[in-house]
């Protein structure tokens, strides 16, 4: 185990170099420059600022210097807000976006996995098409249009909860809900379609004919091999949220670094758009590890297999 | 004393004095709410609170809400005392000389001249690379400090003791005055500064402000703030507000339910908005100092020399529909360049003084007339054009009803293109482009802010129209007439006529903004140029 994992972290320490790189130069090819106030500046003026910040040097030496820097942990200083250090920038608001991140993955598995299997249970009644239809409406609904209507019918309309802004738990519920619908709604037909076909499977008949109780093979032998495919797309789902935060930080005002990420590439504030690059690759990287590792657990045939390496 | 000192100092034509303006409360205080807090909305975040790196309007408005520079833009852009209590100007205009009060900065340490030469020299340095550092144009040595030829220490400003700052300009310059305004002229703390180095000013305790506000709960990028009435403002007897909150939001439909449901006191409409409450008694239209404008590409090519194919594209773009029902923001037909409002002599409007009709009339049988003479002189049957715009959603409107008018001309066939901000700014200054919409906004209160763009080989003269009696117009506004007012308003209101008799350019609507303040907030000064906003005389009424 020790040994698989060391090997994975050097493959997602490569990955991450290669990223860097790539985006690096990609986003050298964007026009226009970081400064703010760019469109009053004449050419020569222009010249004069960025050379300050080492701007008009060859891109290969800005690569150099800039891998150098994160090899020491320097980041750079954003363009946007023009004296912070792009590491501040991103540890100051990262919190809230890994909490809303958090809560909507909760929000959105764990009720999932309860419709979506019981849907299954219930196959062909009405409890079935009632979670069908939801989980239909959490995927064609738009994350940002259940925003605007949380926000208008709950928060304005019945005052219930904060309309936007940041200060606390009640703050958290709207977006978290908002941007918890899509992954409930995928896990709810993944279960569903998986149940389905495990239920029909003949180790449930067998276990039937053993004795046990409805519920214990639910559990016990149903629940948990449909489990292993949900697990395949929490990685999808983890970019989902990711995505889906960049438009809801902004609807509710949240200040996290979504909408950072956004702002960061149409102003090409370049240490912005490489260190947010870097998060938000690691992230999805350390989730896809996180589910590799969490398949060893629940299906030991994968267990075997990677601990024989 | 000092203002006799002034006085014998400027005892010469171009002397000007300021007195204290009557600055008493005139509401009695009972109309006064309990809860003096009044609640502000910020469509973008705080980046910086260094006055030498400002450049946007976030962070402009509140320096000039914390801090104070020599001179303050008051009711209707009109100046009025700050730190200096009068200033006189030397006859031949390049010497002005600041008398300061004795005011304080937050910490307790007096504001003295050399507060002022810190803070300019570091503007000016090049090492803060400061944005708007261009400002200083006119100031003594600024292009050699400024690409680092000369020491700091040569720029044209100096103390003369500990409460008078005179400078001197390389050449006369009568707008300066409302320069030293401008955040990037504040004076600054140089042991503050000096005490946080690379932190100065990156979150609200590692900066001090002179103005009538100070600045709390800013941890540097978080999207709420809040400015407390600062007791040792020279003038704090007449801030009436205790606090103002501010609050970050970007999404335009949180903006509207935040509003409805008391959160915050002010907002800025979008186009849907407006048009649905716009006579609503708490809408006010705030007259921008900002026009957007169509520029051709004459740098070779069918409008190159063709006055008659300009006028065409100007004539066939009907700008009142463009802004009634297109755009429907509040915005308004331009009558020029120069917006409205912007800047005046006596009781004229610059914009009224320089009205040219036809340069932003709307005439379509004539526009076909003039443009098949165009293609006539350039012996085409038919012409295909692309339109260069931002992807803004007025950019988008913007260029789609352009082009929807501009097909109406015999043999003319016009492509949209729109591109973000960055692309579209770095493609019209290489000359990438047919047609470009584009757009400038004054940092000060003259005209001169927008009629030197359209100089022949000006950078930001994207289109390259190029013409000798604006040049020598412009030329003499900056020379031998700067400090003659009169003369210099006939060369610059005779500049603006050429440009639109010869349809330089196409002016398409000048900016408004349409905000939404409810009616218990009063005495907001609003200023088209520079920081937009003046809480100092702001306070929450009991009467609604």
């Amino acid at each position: 185990m020790a040994k698989y994992l060391i090997k994975r972290i050097f493959y997602l320490l490569l990955t991450l170099f290669i990223v860097i790189t790539v985006t690096f130069f990609m986003m050298k090819l964007l026009p226009g420059t970081p400064l703010t106030n760019q469109q009053k500046l004449s050419p020569a003026q222009q010249h004069l600022i960025l050379k300050q910040y080492g701007l008009t040097k060859p891109v290969w030496q800005q690569y150099l210097i800039y891998v150098a820097g994160v090899f020491h942990g320097n980041f750079g200083t954003s363009f946007q807000f023009s004296d912070q250090p792009v590491s501040y920038l991103i540890s100051s608001r990262i919190g809230p976006s890994l909490l809303l991140g958090a809560q909507a993955m909760i929000l959105g598995v764990i009720p999932g996995i309860l419709v979506g299997a019981l849907g299954a249970i219930k196959k062909n009644t009405w409890v079935d098409s009632t979670t069908t239809i939801v989980s239909i409406l959490g995927i064609s609904i738009p994350s940002f249009v259940l925003a605007v209507l949380l926000q208008y019918y709950i928060g304005l309309k019945l005052g219930w909860l904060p309309i936007a802004d940041w200060g606390g738990f009640a703050y958290t519920i709207l977006p978290t809900i908002a941007l918890a619908a899509s992954p409930f709604a995928d896990t709810a037909r993944f279960i569903r379609t998986e149940m389905v076909d495990v239920l029909n499977s003949d180790y449930i008949e067998l276990a039937k004919a053993k004795g046990l109780s409805k519920w214990g093979v639910i559990y016990h032998h149903a629940l948990r091999n449909s489990l292993i495919p949900v697990v395949t797309i929490i990685g999808p789902l983890a970019v989902n949220i990711m995505t889906g935060s960049m438009v809801i930080e902004n609807i509710f005002s949240v200040p996290g670094i979504g909408e950072q990420f956004v702002k960061s590439i149409l102003t090409n504030d370049y240490p912005t758009i490489m260190a947010v690059t870097i998060v938000y690759s690691l992230m999805l990287m350390v989730v896809l590890l996180i589910t590799d590792i969490v398949y060893g657990i629940i299906d030991p045939r994968i267990r075997i297999t990677n601990t024989s390496k | 004393m000092k203002f006799n000192k002034a006085l014998a100092l400027g005892a010469v034509s171009g002397a000007s004095l300021l007195l204290l303006a009557a600055c008493g409360s005139k509401s009695s205080d009972k109309s006064l709410a309990s809860d003096q807090t009044l609640n502000w909305v910020e469509t973008a975040n705080l980046p910086t609170m260094d006055p030498s790196k400002s450049t946007d309007i976030v962070s402009g408005g509140t320096l000039n809400n914390v801090d104070e520079g020599l001179l303050r833009l008051g009711e209707g852009s009109k100046l009025r005392p700050g730190v200096a209590k009068s200033y006189s100007v030397s006859k031949d205009g390049k010497t002005w000389t600041f008398n300061l009060r004795h005011s304080k900065w937050s910490n307790g340490d007096p504001v003295t001249a050399n507060d002022f030469v810190y803070g300019w020299r570091r503007t000016v340095k090049p090492s803060t690379a400061s944005q708007y550092a261009y400002l200083y144009d006119h100031v003594k040595n600024f292009s050699a400090v400024n690409k680092g030829k000369l020491a700091p220490s040569k720029l044209g400003i100096k103390a003369d003791g500990k409460y008078k700052v005179v400078v001197t300009l390389s050449r006369p310059q009568t707008y300066f005055k409302y320069l030293v305004g401008a955040q990037a002229f504040f004076p600054q703390n140089q042991k503050v500064a000096e005490k946080y180095g690379s932190k100065y000013a990156s979150n609200s305790s590692s900066a001090v402000y002179n103005g009538p506000f100070k600045l709390t709960g800013w941890n540097g990028t978080n999207n709420t703030w809040t400015l407390k009435k600062n007791k040792q403002y020279w003038n704090a007897k007449a801030t009436k507000l205790a606090a103002i909150k501010f609050q970050v939001i970007k999404d335009q439909g949180t903006w509207l339910s935040q509003y409805q449901s008391g959160k915050v006191d002010e907002i800025i409409t979008d186009g849907t908005q407006y048009k649905q409450l716009k006579n609503s008694k708490e809408m006010h239209l705030r007259n921008g100092a900002s026009t957007f404008y169509l520029e051709m590409n004459q740098r070779k090519g069918f409008f190159k020399n063709n006055v008659a194919a300009r006028k065409a594209i100007s004539l066939a773009i009907n700008k009142e529909q463009l802004v009634k029902n297109v755009l429907a923001d509040g915005s308004q037909a331009p009558k020029g360049l120069v917006p409205t409002k912007l800047a005046k002599r006596g009781n004229t409007d610059f914009a009224d003084a320089a009205y040219v009709k036809s340069g932003t009339a709307y005439n379509l049988k004539q526009a076909k007339a003039e443009w098949r003479q165009a293609l006539k002189k350039s012996g085409r049957s038919s012409l295909s054009l692309e339109l260069l715009a931002d992807d803004t959603p007025a950019g988008k409107q913007t260029a789609e009803f352009i082009q929807s008018q501009l097909t109406k001309l015999p043999g003319l066939k016009v492509t949209t293109t729109n591109v973000p901000f960055n692309v579209r700014l770095s493609r019209s200054t290489k000359g990438d482009f047919d047609l470009v919409i584009g757009g400038w906004s004054a940092d000060f209160p003259d005209a001169i802010s927008f009629s030197s763009l359209f100089t022949s080989n000006n950078s930001y003269n994207r289109g390259q129209w190029q013409n000798s009696a604006y040049d020598t117009a412009i030329k003499n506004a900056e020379g031998k007439d700067a400090d003659n007012s009169a003369a210099r308003w006939d060369d610059l209101v005779s500049a603006e006529k050429t440009l639109m008799s010869q349809q330089g350019i196409v002016p398409l609507y000048q900016q408004t903004q349409a905000q939404l303040l409810k009616s218990k907030v009063k005495g907001v000064q609003y200023f088209p140029t520079g920081a937009q906003w003046d809480f100092s005389h702001a306070y929450i009424s009991n009467s609604k």
